[in-house]
């Protein structure tokens, strides 16, 4: 579905990503894992149009992407729920999931039935369903996080990029957050996930890739990897 | 008494007509950060086609060929002026940019329609009504009614129609926004399009009231620029009370000191909020979670 060949990105004259290959199967939840600034974001970023990669191709179901503008990007299907969440804080909770689904009411995507859709969301996040009229900004962290995915979910991607859904909330809203990935999962909605709770991710995962200074050094299936020497050393402590 | 209602009621409508410019400014400003310096130009320019088009066909039908005119004229400035300025993220490109459009707009108004003020035709009759004593003209009450009638349907497209949500959208968060499949290029080229409507429509509610012709737009835009610092970049309510306190003190100041004066209670009010809330009067940091 999403297969990346060779990517490099960075900033201005800072090359942060040097030739990074990775692969995405249909309705397969891959993670992306590695330490603070090895490029994970940037990844996304690239992928995602947000930056333009300075080489390799990015192919979403046969097209190639790379360079592409966002939005364009987002009409072919490939949604982002990006680093920071990024919610639209003077709208309310439903406007910011109707513009999730933007492509669909402009007839850039199929429409299928959106109403339905935000009713699944609302069913799946109850905690948004209660604040629907609120102002995005006014909510709590673990919401705002709930609702970026959501947002991005209303795109009815092809697929989801998920960066650190986590980040930021208490352990009983981490564990929330992997049993929606988990359940998302059997939905079949194909995923990249990059997480900084490197061992939640691999318990769900199919696949998990490790990134180090903007190459990947390890990739195979999750739970290999969960098993790896060098992999349980660097990013899953002594103790797991 | 019966004079300074007089005059209150002139200056009214005067600063509803500053209001609807200076809401043209915080249209841009949303979207990009940018502003059209060319804003006085783009009323002037509405004004002009008016005069000629109403000739023809009449002011009612005049008005949706004056409001197409004014988009078009937003969208190529935006085009022209601002959009690379934008991509390379130049401070200062889009300010000289806009202010050349604006010359340039106003030296082809100069050859086409000439220099000497010209007579706009009114639509409502010219003789004034009377309200306990306080005499106003029809086309006063026209223009504020016009004015807050195109702030509130601006106001209703951005809250009810999902288009309206992708420019609010843009505005919060320009990158997020391209996320969701926003073009959002094209957003800034139609908050543009707006603005100079606005402008246009503008041009076509005061010439009634005032003359048209080439020099009108310099003074207008540039008295609704201190409006929009006054009121607020941010906020929609502060341009319209920024615009009827600058109308009204300057009729004020007209008739009560010196119409030579009628310029400067506005520009000390203007560097007032300056120095005291450079958000404006009404400016809020907008509420942003990190
Ligand atoms: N906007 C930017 N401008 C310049 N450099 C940046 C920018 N964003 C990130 N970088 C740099 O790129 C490198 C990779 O950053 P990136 O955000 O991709 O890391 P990450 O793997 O997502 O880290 P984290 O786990 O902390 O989120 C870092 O060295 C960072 O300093
Ligand atoms: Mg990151």
């Amino acid at each position: 579905m999403l297969k990346i060949e060779n990517l490099s990105a960075g900033y201005g004259k800072v090359q942060v990503l040097h030739g990074i290959s990775l692969d995405v199967a249909k309705g397969s939840l891959v993670t992306l894992i590695g330490s603070n600034g090895a490029g994970k974001t940037t990844t996304l970023r690239a992928l995602s149009g947000m930056i333009a990669p300075t080489g390799g191709r990015i192919m979403l179901a046969g097209t190639d992407i790379a360079g592409m503008a966002s939005h364009d990007i987002a009409r072919l299907g490939l949604a982002h729920s990006p680093e920071g969440r990024r919610v639209f804080g003077t709208l309310s909770v439903a406007d910011n999931l109707l513009l999730g689904s933007f492509t669909r009411l402009t007839g850039a995507r199929p429409r299928g039935d959106v109403g339905r859709d935000l009713d699944r969301m609302y069913a799946l996040f109850p905690r948004l369903s209660e604040r629907r009229a609120q102002f995005a900004g006014t909510l709590s962290g673990g919401e705002q996080q709930m609702l970026a995915m959501a947002r991005a979910l209303m795109l009815g991607p092809e697929v989801l990029l998920l960066d650190e859904p986590s980040m930021g909330l208490a352990p009983k809203l981490v564990e929330d957050v992997f049993a929606t990935i988990a359940l998302l999962r059997q939905n079949q909605v194909t995923m990249l996930l990059v997480e900084q709770f490197a061992a939640a991710a691999l318990e769900v995962a199919d696949i998990g890739y490790v990134l180090e200074n903007g190459r990947i050094t390890a990739h195979g299936p999750a739970a290999a990897l969960k098993t790896d020497p060098a992999v349980r050393a660097a990013y899953l402590g002594a103790a797991h | 008494m019966q004079i300074l209602a007089q005059l209150i009621a002139s200056g009214i409508a005067v600063g509803m007509i500053y209001g609807v410019i200076a809401f043209g400014y915080q249209l841009t400003f949303a979207t990009s950060k940018t502003l059209n310096f060319g804003q006085g130009e783009a009323l002037m320019l509405g004004s002009l086609v008016g005069w000629t088009v109403v000739a023809v066909t009449g002011y009612l039908i005049m008005l949706p060929i004056v409001l197409a005119f004014g988009l078009l004229q937003g969208a190529v400035v935006e085009r022209l002026g601002v959009r690379q300025a934008i991509k390379t993220k130049s401070e200062a490109g889009w300010i000289m940019a806009t202010i050349a459009l604006g010359i340039i707009f106003k030296n082809l108004a100069e050859n086409i329609w000439g220099r000497d003020a010209l007579k706009f035709p009114s639509p409502l009759p010219e003789a004034p009504l009377s309200f306990m004593g306080v005499n106003v003209l029809p086309m006063e009450v026209a223009i504020v009614v016009g004015a807050l009638a195109m702030m509130l349907a601006v106001e209703v497209f951005n809250r009810r129609s999902i288009y309206g949500k992708a420019v609010v959208a843009t505005a919060v968060d320009r990158d997020a926004a391209g996320l969701m499949g926003i073009n959002t290029s094209l957003v800034i080229t139609f908050s543009y399009a707006l603005s100079s409507m606005t402008a246009a429509f503008a041009g076509v509610l005061v010439a009634p009231v005032t003359l048209t012709g080439a020099s009108m737009g310099g003074v207008l835009g540039l008295k609704a620029f201190s409006v929009a610092i006054i009121g607020g970049l941010s906020s929609g309510m502060g341009v319209v009370v920024g615009g009827l306190i600058l109308g009204i003190t300057e009729t004020l100041t007209g008739y009560y000191i010196s119409t030579g004066y009628k310029d400067v209670p506005g520009l000390v009010l203007l560097l007032l909020v300056l120095t005291l809330k450079p958000a404006g009067l009404f400016g809020r940091a907008t509420i942003k979670k990190v």
